[in-house]
């Protein structure tokens, strides 16, 4: 099993959504977050007075899948996430050593 | 000697306990399932538990004969109200006459509650002397409550005499102020925990307001007063009072219905009315009358009702025992009542009408809620039941107009407007007033993510604006940010109305909802006789009032393609400040979790990125015959009356930016094409209006160097303080220069020749019949006020945000005198201003000035100069 982690633009996030729900993937867990890459944000004035636009706000999607699925899944999200600027965000993947259910107990592939 | 709870024989009628209970509990069930009331099998179980527990009292004696005297086993809380819901808990009182007959007993009484979890009936049971009866104490005010409830069970009659005649009355005489006061605590509690509306969607019906809990509430409220000071008891229902008591008996009826339901239907204590649950009430009727299956929708508005019945009861009682409760309270409700005026008083936070035949008037209807809402009071029953009297006497009579709007106006303009809302909504005079609310009265709106009916709602998104003004030490920086937006609006009625109305649509047949909102806001708007720039507004509001959060969740607003579309959409900084309030206002009311500092960070930015752009790109959109301009231009024709006009007033706007097609009405682009047809008979055309507490100067003249400094130094020179100003130019070169202002020593008002003689002495000033040092010379010579607060002045150049100018953005301290300053500085630097943004935020002035110099923009020499010139001028 392998976790997925996308950190992506909140304005990818209903097509990402969507082309997930279109192969099958129905669990996941969404954090509204924010953070930079390399470019760091920008200063903004606004009437006089500056704010920072440092952090941007980006939408993080975690889910935990079976090894096979991962591939389409990291395809998926390039597809409908990209833009091609900088910004787009970035995906990880990190393997797991075990997934429970916590209603019944049922563990690894059959939980997820 | 000691019982077990195996020693005791589970025997009633032949059969064991359990199978007794569990038989007669089915039996109960069946009744209920083939239309019984919830209240019948309530008691039935009341009843079934007396019996069992009468019969393990009488197993009990006859093997320890000690248990005759001296213990009493009494029924407290809804057992002891003879409602036992199917899976309440039983609350027992194991009362004893001492603290030696309780540990003697203490056996027993372990052997009753086993046999009774045995069952299995889950059992609460608080064991206590004689005297500890008798005492209250704060920290389980609970139990001493349960008191007022208790009733005989088994055992010693003359002991829980001695309780209930004697003990009780003694200990709520002596401890009244603290249990009502306990009572309120509690029931505030319990109701901000539980969402502090009865309009939740799916409500706790037990716990939260107007549920079955604050039915025996309101028992307590009365009873505690009145045994405080009567002996003997009294049924508390009949101390309500009489005009809530029959609704709120029917009230509980239904509640009582709707629990057993949803215990029978879960097996367990759950009172959460899911909408799964609420599907299936609705299909069999639960509670209703009418054994007919409806909708969802219309059961819930049922339950709202109801729910109100009791909330209002429960209001009303809290309200009328706070002076019990507190010295405090008698003392800051005292300063209250000095709000009573020769139409009202005010007696514990409760308005009362001195003369309700002022009614008549329907203007006069509509005073209290004003008045409420100016000072934070509810109505008393009494005004309430006058009101409602009155209105329910003039059937479409009430209908809001423009002779009733100046009042409703005021309303929605004061700090309490929501509770004022709630209240006319209540007493059914804003469904009087617009009676197109009544689409959306307790309407439910079945999705995840929504909290409240969609009245409720409505009442929220004001609500939740007005809080932004209320002091708060942990207040999020964001919060600030929106309350100063707030605080900048020119028109917030508007944004008010808009509130109100922008959901009734979801009460109308169809999918999109803004469409049906519209429809029903043109009905209204018409009947208001507002302005078309006023319509406009309040429209646009309601059309695009789900725009912003699209934007945000779909679009990249860190990308300026977007924010210049947005831009576009929206049209002005005014609108742009409403819509993002109404985003803000409408998100925050869906549920308390919906406006995360995240979502509420991203509205800001986006609104922010928006309104620079529209300050910064004025000259970039201009009107050249098609586009965003066209159906303004082609509304200003419909005025002028003619199709050959349409390429006349082409010709006239070509070249204005867009922005002012858009911040202008077509009504007021007509009057401006018909000055600039004057301009061969007079040059300089003017038009001088009173807007409210304002002025607003409109000039129509060709564009020439020193325009601007002549018009403000004019202006400074009669003591007029600008507030805001646009100048802008077209292709042909006409300037067209608006500004607001207020009149500072009140000249113009209190001197009427004086607007003649203004006039005058500004088409001398612009043509050059008399000099501006002249005009100036005159002025009073007061001393500005000191500034309360240090403004720094800040000056920033951009030359990348307009193709043709350069952009000269001040931020500095507002002071009259201020704007001619700084523009006769600019005109000395061989600057010309294009285009001037003027603006103030409260004691800062914020400028904005597209500046050129023989066509070109500015270089960096230059602008060098113009910050260290404008820096040694203004400070």
């Amino acid at each position: 099993m392998t976790k997925v982690e996308a950190i992506i633009r909140p304005s990818t996030f209903e097509p990402v959504k969507e082309a997930l729900r279109e192969i099958g993937v129905e669990g996941m867990t969404v954090s509204e977050v924010r953070g930079h890459g390399r470019q760091k944000g920008h200063t903004e004035v606004y009437r006089g007075r500056e704010y920072s636009v440092d952090f941007l706000p980006k939408i993080l999607i975690e889910m935990i899948l079976p090894d096979h699925l991962v591939e389409t899944v990291v395809q998926a999200i390039l597809r409908t996430a990209k833009t091609g600027k900088i910004g787009d965000g970035k995906i990880f993947l990190s393997p797991v050593q075990d997934a429970i259910r916590i209603r019944n107990e049922e563990r690894g592939e059959g939980a997820l | 000697m000691n019982v077990s709870s195996q020693t005791i024989p589970p025997i009633l009628d032949g059969s064991s306990l359990r199978d007794f209970y569990t038989a007669e509990f089915a039996r109960i069930s069946r009744e209920f399932e083939l239309g019984g009331s919830g209240s019948a099998a309530a008691r039935a179980r009341t009843d079934l538990l007396d019996r069992i527990i009468g019969k393990l009292h009488q197993f009990l004696i006859s093997r320890d004969p000690f248990l005759r005297q001296g213990f009493s086993i009494a029924a407290i809380g809804g057992y002891g109200r003879r409602a036992l819901f199917p899976h309440s808990d039983v609350d027992l009182l194991l009362l004893c006459e001492n603290a030696a007959t309780e540990r003697r007993l203490r056996p027993s009484f372990s052997a009753i509650s086993q046999a009774l979890w045995d069952i299995p009936v889950r059992v609460s049971p608080a064991t206590r002397t004689l005297d500890e009866c008798g005492r209250f104490k704060s920290e389980n005010a609970e139990f001493t409550i349960s008191l007022l409830d208790c009733r005989p069970v088994a055992g010693d009659s003359e002991l829980f005499g001695r309780l209930h005649d004697l003990v009780i009355p003694k200990m709520v005489a002596r401890e009244q102020r603290d249990m009502l006061r306990a009572l309120y605590q509690l029931t505030r509690e319990r109701h901000v925990k539980h969402g502090d509306t009865i309009f939740c969607l799916e409500p706790n019906i037990k716990e939260a307001p107007g549920g079955l809990r604050d039915c025996a509430i309101a028992r307590s409220l009365a009873l505690v007063p009145w045994l405080g000071h009567h002996r003997p008891w009294a049924e508390p229902e009949s101390l309500w009072p009489a005009q809530l008591r029959e609704q709120c008996l029917h009230a509980f009826q239904f509640l009582a219905a709707t629990r057993c339901f949803l215990h029978y239907r879960r097996g367990r204590d759950d009172n959460s009315m899911t909408y799964e649950l609420q599907d299936e009430a609705a299909s069999r009727a639960i509670g209703l009358a009418v054994k007919q299956p409806v909708s969802p929708e219309d059961w819930m508005r049922h339950y709202f009702r109801n729910a109100r019945s009791i909330d209002r009861l429960t209001t009303l009682l809290l309200e009328e025992s706070a002076p019990a409760r507190s010295s405090l309270y008698a003392n800051f409700e005292g300063r209250r009542s000095r709000l009573s005026n020769a139409d009202f008083s005010v007696a514990r936070g409760q308005i009362f009408l001195r003369n309700s035949a002022a009614l008549a008037d329907h203007a006069f209807l509509l005073r209290p809620f004003e008045f409420m809402a100016r000072h934070d009071l509810s109505l008393s029953g009494e005004a309430q039941r006058q009101i409602e009297r009155r209105v329910a006497d003039s059937p479409g009579q009430l209908t809001l107009s423009a002779a009733l709007w100046p009042w409703f106006r005021q309303i929605l303009l004061l700090p309490h407007a929501a509770r004022a809302l709630r209240a006319m909504h209540a007493a059914g005079l804003l469904v009087a007033l617009v009676p197109e609310f009544k689409l959306i009265d307790a309407l439910t709106t079945r999705d995840f993510y929504h909290r409240y009916t969609v009245d409720e709602h409505s009442f929220m998104t004001v609500e939740n604006l007005y809080r932004l003004r209320q002091p708060g030490e942990d207040r999020a920086d964001w919060e600030l940010q929106y309350r100063e937006i707030l605080d900048e609006l020119e028109r917030p009625e508007l944004l008010f109305l808009a509130l109100l109305l922008h959901d009734v649509g979801k009460g109308l047949p169809g999918d999109n909802h803004v469409e049906g909102s519209l429809e029903a806001a043109d009905i209204v708007l018409a009947r208001l006789s507002l302005s078309s720039a006023e319509t406009e507004t309040v429209r646009f509001l309601i059309a695009s009032h789900l725009e912003m959060s699209r934007t945000l969740q779909r679009r990249d607003i860190f990308n300026p393609e977007e924010i210049r579309s947005f831009s576009q959409k929206v049209g002005t900084p005014e609108r742009l400040k409403m819509l993002c309030l109404f985003t803000y206002a409408d998100i925050r009311s869906v549920n308390p979790e919906a406006l995360t500092p995240w979502k509420a960070e991203m509205l800001w930015q986006l609104y922010a990125a928006t309104e620079n752009h529209m300050n910064r790109a004025v000259d970039e959109e201009r009107f050249h015959g098609a586009g965003a301009g066209e159906q303004r231009l082609q509304a200003v024709a419909a005025i002028l009356s003619g199709n050959a006009m349409e390429s006349r007033i082409a010709a006239f706007l070509d070249g204005f930016p867009a922005r002012y097609l858009a911040s202008h009405s077509p009504e007021e682009i007509a009057a401006h094409f018909q000055m600039a047809q004057r301009l061969a008979e007079e040059p300089f055309q003017i038009d001088l209006t009173r807007d409210r507490d304002r002025y607003a100067l409109t000039l129509l003249t060709r564009d020439r160097p020193r325009l601007l400094a002549t018009v403000v130094g004019t202006l400074y020179g009669w003591g007029m303080s600008i507030v805001k100003a646009e100048a802008f130019a077209s292709t042909a070169g006409i300037a067209l220069d608006t500004f607001h202002f207020v009149d500072l020593y009140h000249t113009l008002e209190l001197n009427p020749s004086e607007r003649e003689r203004f006039r005058k002495t500004l088409l001398q000033t612009l043509s050059g019949e008399q000099s501006l040092d002249a005009v100036l010379a005159r002025r009073s010579r007061r001393a500005p006020a000191a500034p309360k607060i240090h403004i720094p002045t800040q000056i920033r150049f951009d030359d990348d945000c307009s193709s043709l100018s350069t952009v000269l953005e001040m931020v500095a301290a507002d002071r009259p005198g201020l704007l001619f300053q700084v523009s006769s500085l600019l005109s000395e630097l061989a600057c010309n201003i294009e285009i001037a943004l003027i603006d103030t935020e409260g004691p800062k002035a914020i400028d904005v000035f597209y500046l050129t110099v023989q066509g070109h923009k500015l270089d960096a020499a230059r602008e060098k100069t113009i910050e260290e010139a404008l820096r040694n001028r203004i400070g």
